[in-house]
């Protein structure tokens, strides 16, 4: 059974739970992977929280990725650590669940969530609900060995064209198999939103590198994306075209305004805040 | 506490916060947030948007807004086929959604209206007075009065 779950998991074991109010638990990022981005502990968070959600309607709906108002990314996370999750339900019921949470390594926090909303979704549609209770079951016991996630597929995108420091477009083509799919989802394969923020990232801190800094030995970091909001299911295999450009420039901050687009339709968009950090 | 009780006075104290809240949520300049625009025709909103504004609205003035139940309060005492037969509103519906929807022009009322459309009759307004509602609920229930 846990192959169904092997490709995109990253909760190992549920350690506490107060029925829709909060959740707490841990995932050992394998040390046999080359790395772990700070998106996929976002996604460690994200899949506590769903399983807190997930619980109080019986595995009958499903969380889906919606909106993000905040992640702050507060330290980089390496392969070999243990992520200890935690999620705090402001509310939960059919419709959506409400949620901030916090992953931290050695009592170190490397990623905070805040005023995350993710509209839930007739979880038969998307996955087996009785693999999902057999899931909780185990993962609120002793817990699934930890081990089973094999790193990402390459996900690259390509320029298109821009105005260096202003703006920048690219393509990105979604895989049309990878391992994530078979869990994300089993009936429905989507591309994980975190994923798609992952990109994101990339462009954005590729695109950051044109923006002048306020000083000499400094460069601009992707410190929080804001505002996140995710519009439509990604199906395998499509092309998403990706835009992003400076908002606004001050001396300790810039903010850059992204949007994801496929057939011209937005799928996606938020802002990333840039601080200027020495260069090490 | 029937939204015909609701006054200029209370919509004029949260009008410009609801705007500014899905100005926000969308993206878009407050100016377009008018307090008669539609708010799937004019401003384009999704059902991610609807959950967004709700999810602002109460975080911005502290109620609590119930998600998925706002047509079902547009419905009031009616029950469910009372209100609609075979995914249309019945006249005893179509009545009592004028009544609850009184900021809507009567023109946007295109007869058969189907269930799944009484969103898209929603307005700015539509939304000030489900803040209002929520207001006078949580200062019922707090005995405090609205702030």
């Amino acid at each position: 059974m846990n192959e169904y779950f092997d490709g995109f998991s990253f909760v190992d074991r549920i350690a506490s739970i107060e029925e829709g109010v909060r959740i707490r638990g841990s995932y050992h990022i394998p040390s046999t992977i080359d790395s772990f981005p700070p998106m996929l502990v976002a996604e460690a968070i994200g899949q506590l929280a769903a399983w807190a959600a997930m619980n109080v309607v019986n595995f009958e709906r499903r969380p889906v990725g919606g909106i993000v108002g905040s992640i702050d990314f507060l330290a980089p996370v390496r392969p070999g650590r243990t992520l200890e999750l935690s999620a705090e339900l402001q509310s939960v019921d059919a419709e959506a669940v409400v949620y901030d949470g916090t992953a931290h390594v050695d009592g170190i926090p490397v990623i905070r969530i805040q005023h995350c909303l993710g509209p839930m979704v007739p979880a038969g549609d998307f996955d087996d609900p009785n693999m999902l209770r057999n899931r909780f079951a185990i993962l609120s016991g002793a817990g699934v060995a930890p081990g089973a996630f094999g790193g990402l597929p390459p996900l690259s995108f390509e320029r298109i064209d821009g105005e260096t420091g202003q703006r920048a477009r690219a393509a990105f083509r979604v895989p049309a198999s990878a391992a994530f799919f078979a869990a994300h989802f089993p009936r429905r394969p989507v591309f994980p939103g975190t994923l798609l923020l992952h990109i994101n990232l990339e462009l954005g801190a590729l695109f950051a590198a044109e923006i002048p800094t306020p000083q000499n030995g400094f460069e601009w970091t992707v410190r929080t994306a804001l505002d996140v909001k995710l519009r439509e299911f990604i199906p395998p295999g499509e092309t998403v075209e990706l835009q992003v450009h400076l908002k606004k420039r001050l001396t300790d901050s810039a903010i850059l305004a992204a949007e994801n687009r496929v057939a011209k339709r937005v799928v996606g968009s938020g802002q990333l805040r840039l601080v200027p950090e020495a260069r090490s | 506490m029937s939204e015909t009780s609701i006054t200029k006075e209370e919509l004029d104290a949260v009008y410009p916060k609801v705007a500014e809240t899905m100005a926000d949520a969308l993206g878009c300049e407050v100016r377009r947030v008018k307090l008669d625009a539609s708010l799937i025709d004019d401003l384009g909103m999704e059902s991610i948007d609807f959950l967004d504004v709700v999810f602002r609205l109460e975080r911005g003035f502290k109620v609590k807004i119930p998600r998925g139940k706002i047509v079902e309060e547009a419905r009031g005492d009616l029950s469910e086929s009372e209100f609609e037969q075979r995914g249309v509103v019945s006249d005893a519906g179509l009545e009592r959604l004028r009544s609850f929807l009184s900021e809507v022009p009567p023109e946007r009322f295109k007869t058969p209206v189907k269930a799944a459309d009484v969103p898209r009759l929603f307005t700015v307004e539509t939304f000030c007075k489900i803040v209002i509602r929520q207001q006078r609920i949580a200062a019922a229930t707090s005995g405090s009065p609205i702030a």
